[in-house]
């Protein structure tokens, strides 16, 4: 699933991170695509706390694209 | 419990990018500024200077007082906090050694010259609660919609006309609070009552509950994540060393307590110069100006007792354009600049929801009217405030948060 907040600043990619993945089907991993830095640090925090894994890759400048997968 | 999360990005194949010339062009032009600067006046160019390490730091370290509050109610993180409170115990200590050589005898009636102390007015909690809510809804707080502009956000360009006109709101309404409140409210200085040592001692005593305090509360979310390290690449010859030296400073966001630290001292070295970091003062000195120069009778009266303040005071009728705050203003903005284009992290950045130009607008005049009313922002009334052994620091800290738990409470009902 992709989820696309450019543009958005904080907390918005953030929150809508968080609602992405809990509404998340089984077997399925999350791309964020964001052009706000603060949240390469919020994201990975709360991904965490619900149980994910998180792969962040600059794909822009700046832009980054971030893969939340379930852990194991 | 540990994890393995990392939040290194993975460098993947990227265009030929100018921003870091075009950066290399800004400090050039910078310098030129600070000559220039230097010839007008000498404390214009440390001004000048000193408003880039801010503006540098702010954007490196993505340090945003919004979040340090914000964060606490959304997410019971704590990260940014910790560095506030990080930076403010340096600037205590630092703050302390500075007022106790220029007034070395701290139980006269009298309180240390530039300490940021205000008083403890009604004034004071209702302009915390507006601020707060105001920066969570505009998405940063001054300095934050400051350094953002410079990064590109639209978003807080509009944030700030919001800002200028809520300081000038806060002006016209001024004369009113100060008969009612201000003028009657009791400042409190602690080397007044507990002397030097006594007032570092409660205010780190304080600053170290406070710190623990927020430990306590994250562990309630039940999964506190360390702080990210600083570099995770290897490095074998000197010239590894180096990039990754380099990466490490320009590229690579810093840890909030880095940030936190890093501004702590640099309000340490303002302080020496001159007096600690401020910022609404000489917006609202703007805003004022700008309404004498408009001529449609937006100009607001002169001002009552603001002579008797330190800090963050409004500016009436005698607003001004050019003055040593200008420069470390405007500074700020060009630090940030460099710091952005270096990192690659400049970008022209539109919303896409038309409410969040709305956010921006109204959250910035609840900024601006209620670091009126409080004598100065998230940096002025509280960031310098509290390291000025200031009773006020504290209270506007309290109504800040109140306000942030109000803003997280009203995003909910945004789209």
């Amino acid at each position: 699933m992709e989820l696309d907040v450019r543009g958005e600043i904080c907390p918005y990619p953030m929150m809508k991170a968080v609602e992405a993945m809990r509404a998340l089907p089984e077997g399925e991993y999350l791309e964020v695509y964001t052009d706000h830095s603060p949240c390469l640090d919020t994201i990975p925090t709360q991904a965490a706390r619900l149980g994910f894994e998180t792969s962040i890759e600059k794909i822009g400048s700046p832009e980054w694209r971030i893969t939340l997968r379930r852990k194991p | 419990m540990t994890t393995t999360t990392t939040a290194e990005p993975r460098t993947g194949p990227l265009r030929l990018n100018l921003q870091p010339g075009v950066g290399l062009l800004v400090i050039a032009a910078a310098g030129l500024v600070s000559l220039w600067a230097a010839r007008a006046d000498s404390q214009f160019a440390v001004f000048w200077l000193m408003g880039m390490a801010f503006g540098f730091v702010l954007q490196r370290s993505r340090f945003c007082f919004t979040s340090a509050f914000r964060d606490l109610f959304l997410l019971r993180d704590g990260r940014v906090m910790k560095g506030v409170i990080a930076g403010m115990a340096v600037a205590t200590v630092g703050f302390t050694l500075i007022m106790s050589d220029r007034l070395p005898n701290s139980r006269l009636e009298v309180v240390a010259p530039e300490a940021h102390v205000s008083p403890l007015a009604l004034a004071l909690i209702v302009g915390g609660l507006a601020f707060g809510l105001g920066m969570v809804l505009a998405g940063g707080c001054i300095s934050g919609s400051m350094y953002r502009m410079a990064e590109g956000y639209l978003g807080s360009w509009v944030a700030f006309a919001g800002i200028m006109t809520g300081l000038l709101v806060a002006a016209h309404t001024w004369n009113w609070w100060w008969r009612l409140d201000i003028g009657r409210a009791p400042r409190l200085w602690l080397p007044n009552i507990a002397g030097y040592g006594g007032g570092v001692a409660i205010t780190l005593l304080a600053l170290a509950g406070a710190y623990v305090l927020i430990l306590w509360w994250e562990s309630r979310a039940g999964l506190v994540i360390p702080l990210t390290l600083m570099t995770h690449d290897p490095a074998v010859t000197f010239g590894d060393e180096l990039r990754r030296t380099y990466r490490a400073i320009f590229v690579r966001g810093w840890p909030a307590i880095s940030g936190g630290l890093a501004l702590g001292t640099l309000n340490v070295f303002l302080f020496a110069y001159e007096h600690p970091w401020r910022i609404t003062g000489e917006i609202s000195a703007w805003a004022s100006a700008l309404a004498g120069k408009l001529n449609l009778g937006l100009a607001p009266p002169p001002l009552l007792g603001v002579e008797t303040l330190a800090g963050c005071t409004l500016s009436g009728a005698e607003g001004v354009f050019l003055n040593h705050m200008t420069l470390s203003n405007l500074g700020l903005f060009a630090g940030a600049l460099v710091a952005a284009l270096l990192a690659q992290e400049f970008k022209l950045r539109v919303p896409r929801k038309p409410i969040r130009y709305a956010q921006s607008l109204g959250g910035g005049i609840l900024m601006g009217y209620g670091a009126g009313l409080a004598v100065g922002c998230t940096v002025g009334a509280f960031f310098s405030a509290v390291p000025s052994l200031a009773a006020n620091g504290w209270l506007f800290a309290a109504a800040l948060t109140g306000g942030a738990f109000l803003g997280t409470k009203a995003l909910r009902w945004l789209p």
